[in-house]
């Protein structure tokens, strides 16, 4: 069976990236290949100009943090700290200064001789990413790190691990399913389905500019807009929809008359009560009181019901018609 | 309320002290009468029995090969064992029922049935040496000797072995083993470092188990043995049987009990060090 297929991807040095999907969309499977792990059917990986595609784990100098943290009953926080360094022939005076360094930095000090067990949570994953950089390695790996933290915890320790990470200054990838965390974290997002890359960009481009309607569902809240081109020109293209005529980015030619569907942010769209300059009106079918904003759904003149969040601001109107604006290069084309 | 759960336990601990610990005073108490041609022992008492068996060569070098047999036993059992168990503990295949029913499968039949498998195997004109003669070699002596009699206590107590290693690596995580791969220790190393460590606890009760029992097998011995080797259990039921001499015969069975308990307790002292953190 293959998990995952034409998965091609470029890390720079210092990067951190991460690997964005639903569970089983082999975004794990890519990781354990890079870690050695597993074993690809095919292709290579490489590690600077270094093929290490059949070289075993424990010569590609990584660190990984497993989602379990996967720390040694048996050996005390020092102990497993100190493994990988063992392992890679540092002993003595040497590693314990750079177990004293590293537990300073993730501040466990004073729990040095504890077992796990005793641990909370947090101060688990903090000795499991301990244990993954004290060796200095080219390249930290990090399977779901957060995802058996509670909520709060699990906010500073994106920012905890982000932090470290810049400081190091190491090369990351990182897998995930929470789209916000990896929003937060990365430098790139490799968005993945069913085995395959859909999306490879930064957290705005995967986010204002999805190359697939899974991608832009996947991250965040999308209406899906329906319409024919009229015209596409200097990534602009016109589209003239059964309630309206609207403009959105694109990154692809497509010909004048082609039924397309373009994504816009439920942010993205403006309200205004009577009918100005908009683009179209709607009719406020329910509106939700979100705290920030609030949420409506607004029904189109073909029917379709889109999702609008709108800030407050003076009177917002809370039923009938609305007149709606759309942010032109918010809302883009999907392939 | 805590005298009152105690209660349930009443029934079981009357067992216990009635089929269980009477009967072992008894012994300990018949281990120091005075032995009598007549009767079961003769009245009075005495610690003659034990200055004889802590003297006599014959009976030390009895207690060492007895021991000897048990610690071959249990070191083949876990060299053997412990790769079965680890494939048991770790495999996905749809064969896994098949191979658990396999590892308990000696278990399945009497102990006298299996030895009589055993000789119907490695007699002189048995399976074995026939397939050997067929390629030109032997017909090599199998039973009746040391060879046939480790053969069978290898056999009869091997799941003694792999059931408590097994469960014990089936609840070490696998993550376990590849963290150590990513910090950079070989397989061989990650396995000394934490697979092993990790499995202590299994292991120390399956070499227990196996230990215990093959020290006190008498069945295996006797029949696979065939009057050829001696071990403390067919000496003991010789003194009682045959010689009539319960007294000595307590003592014999004592003195084992006992270095088996004293051996076992040190196996556990030196294990203290790697269990630690364990369990």
């Amino acid at each position: 069976m293959t998990a995952v297929q034409g998965v091609d991807l470029d890390v720079a040095e210092g990067e951190f990236v991460s690997l964005l999907g639903p569970s089983g969309c082999g975004k794990t499977t890519t990781l354990r290949c890079v870690a050695g792990l597993e074993e690809p059917s095919g292709g290579r990986i490489l590690f600077g100009e270094r093929d290490v595609t059949r070289l075993p784990s424990e010569h590609r100098m990584i660190g990984m943090v497993f989602q379990s943290y996967a720390l040694f009953p048996h050996m005390t926080v020092r102990e497993n700290i100190g493994f990988g360094l063992e392992m890679r022939g540092v002993r003595g005076g040497d590693a314990d200064k750079r177990i004293a360094q590293v537990l300073d930095t993730v501040q466990l000090n004073g729990l040095e001789e504890r077992y796990p067990r005793a641990l909370s949570g947090g101060q688990q994953q903090r000795v499991a990413l301990a244990r993954a950089v004290v060796a200095e390695p080219q390249l930290l790996l990090l399977d779901e790190p957060l995802a058996n933290l509670d909520a709060k915890l699990r906010d500073e320790m994106r920012f905890f691990i982000r932090s470290l990470q810049q400081r190091l200054g190491i090369t990351t990838l990182y897998v995930t399913h929470d789209q916000s965390e990896s929003m937060i974290m990365s430098d790139r997002i490799v968005v993945m389905f069913g085995g395959r890359i859909h999306q490879i960009g930064d957290p705005e481009d995967i986010y204002n500019r999805p190359a697939s309607a899974e991608v832009a569902n996947f991250i965040g809240q999308a209406n899906m807009l329906k319409g024919k081109v009229v015209e596409a020109r200097d990534g602009v293209a016109t589209i003239e929809a059964a309630w309206g005529r609207f403009t959105c980015g694109t990154s692809r030619p497509v010909a004048a008359g082609s039924v397309v569907t373009a994504m816009v942010r439920p942010e993205a769209l403006r309200l205004a009560n009577g009918a100005d300059r908009s683009d179209f009106t709607g009719r406020i079918v329910a509106r939700h009181f979100l705290g920030n904003v609030f949420d409506y759904r607004i029904a189109l003149a073909d029917g379709t019901v889109i999702s609008v969040q709108a800030m407050g601001g003076n009177a917002p109107p809370a039923e009938g018609q609305v007149s709606v604006k759309i942010d032109q290069e918010k809302a883009w084309l999907l392939q | 309320m805590r005298l009152r759960l105690w209660s349930f336990a009443l029934p079981a601990l009357l067992i216990v002290v009635l089929f269980l610990i009477v009967p072992y005073l008894n012994i300990v108490l018949m281990s120091f009468r005075n032995p009598s041609p007549t009767a079961i022992y003769a009245p009075g008492f005495t610690i003659q029995n034990y200055v004889r068996v802590l003297t006599d060569s014959l009976y030390l070098g009895l207690l060492k090969d007895t021991l000897l047999y048990a610690l071959a036993t249990t070191s083949i059992c876990l060299a053997v064992g412990f790769p079965v168990a680890f494939h048991l503990a770790r495999t996905d295949s749809r064969w896994r029922g098949l191979l658990y029913a396999g590892v308990l499968s000696p278990l399945l039949t009497g102990v006298v049935i299996r030895c009589f498998g055993w000789i119907v195997l490695l007699a002189n004109n048995g399976l074995i040496n026939q397939l050997l003669g067929l390629a030109g070699l032997g017909p090599y002596r199998l039973m009746y000797n040391p060879i046939g009699v480790t053969i069978a206590l290898v056999h009869v107590f091997l799941p003694f072995m792999i059931l408590p290693i097994m469960n014990a690596i089936q609840s070490v995580d696998p993550r376990l083993g590849e963290a150590a791969r990513t910090l950079g220790a070989s397989g061989p190393r990650a396995f000394v470092r934490v697979l092993l460590p990790l499995s202590m606890p299994g292991i120390q009760s399956g070499v227990i188990l196996v230990f215990v029992l093959s020290a006190s097998a008498y069945i295996i011995p006797m029949l696979l043995g065939g009057g050829q080797v001696s071990t403390m259990p067919t000496v003991v039921v010789q003194q009682l049987m045959g010689g009539l001499l319960w007294p000595f015969g307590a003592t014999l069975a004592l003195v084992l009990s006992l270095s088996v308990l004293v051996l076992v307790a040190l196996f556990g002292v030196l294990n203290r060090r790697v269990m630690r953190g364990v369990a």
